[in-house]
């Protein structure tokens, strides 16, 4: 596989070079911590990040894969609206924010806000994540396999959230409701497909109260 | 101020068809959205039912086969009884019944500072001669981007549609301010509502998405909004337009979030959003993924990335701090910054919000302007006022104090036949402008619209060349504050103007300059070189 070593690079120098590359070859690069922005609006190809990435990693991802061997800065994933980003270690603060589709998955602990304003992607997080986690999810899956912090889906308005650990404090407009046959189905394939080691029957399944919870 | 019992509806019953021929005629119940008239269905009679539900949209009147109804303001009250006017009341009311705040849409009634308290000077003899509009030539032109992307933008007047969102508008109103825009040479914007496909290429003035067919000359440009709520957004989304537009605020509900109520989300709204039908879209009041004036650079360099570096990066700022807020921006790497002033318009927003949060339009361009010139970027950075803009000579105000451009939101509501009803949150505008009700739509032709927003725009870009040659100028970047005076100490107060007669700023701008207050704490203002900078202390300019 071709590498691109990032270091002493800006941001339109190394991105010119991901969207140059012939449709389905994949890259790896290296030294990419200070750009913030690496990858984004990608439609095609497969990007490897060895190491740890910046900020916006994967921002307006739009069909690419995108992959990376630790840890991933603020805000990974932000407003995909198709492909896979793959965090191997953990995520920061808001990570798959404002999705529209397309799949993020973090086998490590993701931070505050993550896959808030959700609009119809799938997230995965194998560890925990922190507060207001799915806040105004409008559609899509939230998973969690470990715990969640304080406020937990608020105001969530649709889509699914997952968990199997707890949660501090579940947020506004938010029931819990038995897993379905489909629900575990899903859960199941989604595990197989990405490598994690949970049992679905053990979540919990949270929805929307109310479609309508803010004006009569 | 509410708009609960704001009118009083007359029928003059001489001439009404119905009060002489019951059954005859209903028309004013039918087209009412509002239910003010009411049809007795066994006697055939109509009459008044609700005087306090009539918002002043006038289409009763509009429609009357008879003109026998008349809509008259409630204003004697607001002379006799103020503060405890009707609408007053009727508010604390409906407060007291439901337990809920009140909603509303269009901007701030009542009056505010405003433009009006400033005269334009012309020239005599001791300045630069007059120029003749008649004869001679005016350099109207503004560009955007020009030294810093690939595709700068070149507004044939200094003019944009300001920001207004498909869901908030009907697809026609997007449609007829994207031909509006292509007629006159100037910009139109999607607002945060996601893109209507027909917007990007009748904005270029096409009329056919391959763009194989030009029929309207000079062709204009689609700004493409990127907002909290993130509507509709995606690489192609960005990319779909001429230039993007970061909203920060807006002049109406700055520190809040667009609102679009449920009444509004129809399956076409819903498609573009992703909220179900029937759910309010309440966008975020800030970016979730923007945490410090850091992140904000990141932002700008993604967004200028993803456009592959072709395309303006602009700002949108409600009235805050000014100088602290336009300084964050120019940090940012901005093209062009938009500041809404205190009375600038909505779909729908808290009343309180719209009529009590924000500073006035004139207040804010000064240290806006000083702001921009402190960095060395004034008329580079372009700064376009929004907030109340009526006409040219509002527009020729806004540019002598130091704007390159200005905004027309309500004021292109009113050019496509708003008559100010306030009522824009309840998805019945009887014109179809803010409705999404095909009924409503129907009445709204996007090229006749269109055309009739060319027009305003070409009466308004005559009106700031009139001004502008009458003060000796050529060009509209050379207009400054020589060419204007404020006519009371509040004005000369508020914007460092010279003051008639006095024909100085007052001293508090020449001795005691005010500073401007730094923001701190979280957000995006915590960056040093910003604080320095707003510390400075604003002098005025000339």
């Amino acid at each position: 596989m071709k590498t691109l070593d990032a270091k002493a690079q800006d941001l339109k120098a190394v991105n010119r070079h991901l969207k140059d590359l012939p449709d389905g070859q994949p890259v790896i690069v290296k030294n990419v911590s200070h750009l913030h922005g690496l990858a984004a609006g990608l439609k095609h190809g497969e990007v490897v990040v060895q190491g740890n990435a910046g900020d916006y990693l994967g921002v307006l991802n739009a069909g690419a894969t995108i992959k990376v061997t630790r840890n991933a800065g603020k805000y990974v994933a932000d407003n995909m609206t198709a492909g896979t980003v793959i965090i191997e270690g953990s995520a920061a603060y808001g990570a798959g924010q404002y999705c529209y589709g397309g799949t993020v998955v973090v086998r490590g602990d993701a931070g505050d806000f993550t896959a808030t304003m959700n609009k119809g992607a799938t997230i995965i997080v194998a560890g925990n994540i922190g507060r207001e986690a799915g806040t105004y999810m409008l559609k899509g899956d939230l998973i969690v396999v470990g715990n969640a912090g304080d406020n937990f889906a608020n105001y969530l308005i649709r889509g699914n959230v997952y968990i199997a650990g707890e949660w501090t404090r579940l947020g506004h407009n938010t029931r819990v409701e038995p897993l379905t046959d489909e629900d575990v189905s899903k859960l199941r394939a989604l595990f197989e497909k990405y490598e994690i080691h949970a049992i679905p029957t053990e979540f919990k399944k949270i929805v929307a109260a109310s479609e309508k919870p803010f004006y009569n | 101020m509410a708009v609960i019992g704001a009118f009083c509806v007359s029928v003059n019953r001489e001439a009404c068809v119905n009060a002489r021929m019951p059954g005859k005629c209903a028309t004013c119940a039918e087209v009412c959205p509002h239910g003010v008239y009411a049809l007795d269905s066994t006697t055939g009679e109509m009459h008044v039912q609700n005087f306090n539900a009539c918002v002043g949209c006038r289409i009763c009147a509009e429609f009357c086969p008879a003109d026998a109804i008349r809509i008259n303001p409630a204003e004697p009250e607001y002379i006799s009884r103020y503060p405890w006017t009707l609408a007053a009341v009727e508010e604390i009311h409906y407060k007291a019944q439901t337990g809920e705040y009140l909603l509303r849409g269009f901007g701030t009634t009542g009056p505010t500072p405003n433009f009006d308290l400033i005269t334009v000077v012309p020239s005599q003899i001791a300045s630069d001669p007059p120029l003749d509009k008649y004869r001679e030539e005016c350099d109207m032109e503004v560009v955007i981007g020009e030294d810093t992307c690939d595709k700068p933008i070149h507004l044939k007047a200094p003019f944009v549609w300001a920001a207004m969102s498909f869901g908030a508008l009907s697809k026609e109103a997007k449609l007829a301010l994207a031909i509006g825009a292509a007629r006159a040479g100037i910009a139109t914007n999607t607002g945060e509502g996601g893109l209507v496909p027909e917007e990007a290429w009748l904005s270029r003035g096409y009329t056919d998405e391959e763009r194989t067919h030009k029929k309207w000359e000079p062709g204009g440009y689609l700004i493409i909004q990127w907002s909290t709520g993130r509507w509709g957004v995606s690489a192609d989304y960005v990319n779909s337009g001429d230039a993007v537009e970061v909203k920060i605020g807006q002049g109406a509900k700055p520190g809040m979030g667009g609102h679009l109520l449920g009444a509004k989300v129809t399956e076409d709204v819903s498609r573009v959003r992703g909220v179900p039908v029937g759910s309010d879209a309440l966008s975020p009041c800030r970016y979730y993924d923007v945490q410090s004036l850091e992140d904000m650079k990141h932002m700008v360099s993604f967004l200028r990335d993803v456009t592959d570096y072709q395309l303006p990066i602009l700002f949108k700022l409600g009235p805050s701090r000014p100088y602290a807020d336009v300084a964050a921006c120019i940090e940012a790497g901005a093209d062009a910054i938009s500041i809404d002033g205190l009375v600038g318009g909505t779909g729908c927003s808290p009343d309180i919000v719209t009529q009590g949060v924000g500073i006035p339009t004139i207040a804010c361009i000064p240290p806006a302007v000083q702001a921009l010139k402190d960095y060395g970027v004034h008329r580079k950075v372009k700064l376009i006022a929004l907030g109340g803009i009526r006409n040219g000579l509002d527009a020729f105000k806004a540019m002598a104090m130091g704007a390159d451009a200005v905004g027309f939101g309500s004021a292109a509501e009113v050019a496509m036949g708003c008559r100010a009803c306030y009522a824009c949150q309840k998805g019945n505008c009887p014109y179809g402008i803010t409705s999404q009700k095909p009924e409503m739509r129907a009445r709204l032709d996007p090229i006749e619209t269109g055309r009739r927003l060319a027009n305003f725009i070409h009466a308004c870009a005559e009106e700031v060349k009139i001004l502008t040659m009458l003060s000796g100028h050529s060009r509209i970047a050379d207009l400054s504050t020589e060419d204007l005076r404020a006519m009371d100490l509040n004005t000369a107060a508020i914007t460092g103007l010279k003051m008639a007669g006095y024909d100085r700023p007052l001293p508090m701008w020449e001795l005691a300059p005010q500073p401007v207050s730094s923001t701190s704490g979280k957000g995006g203002n915590g960056h040093k070189k910003l604080e320095m900078q707003a510390e400075r202390q604003v002098t005025t300019g000339s």
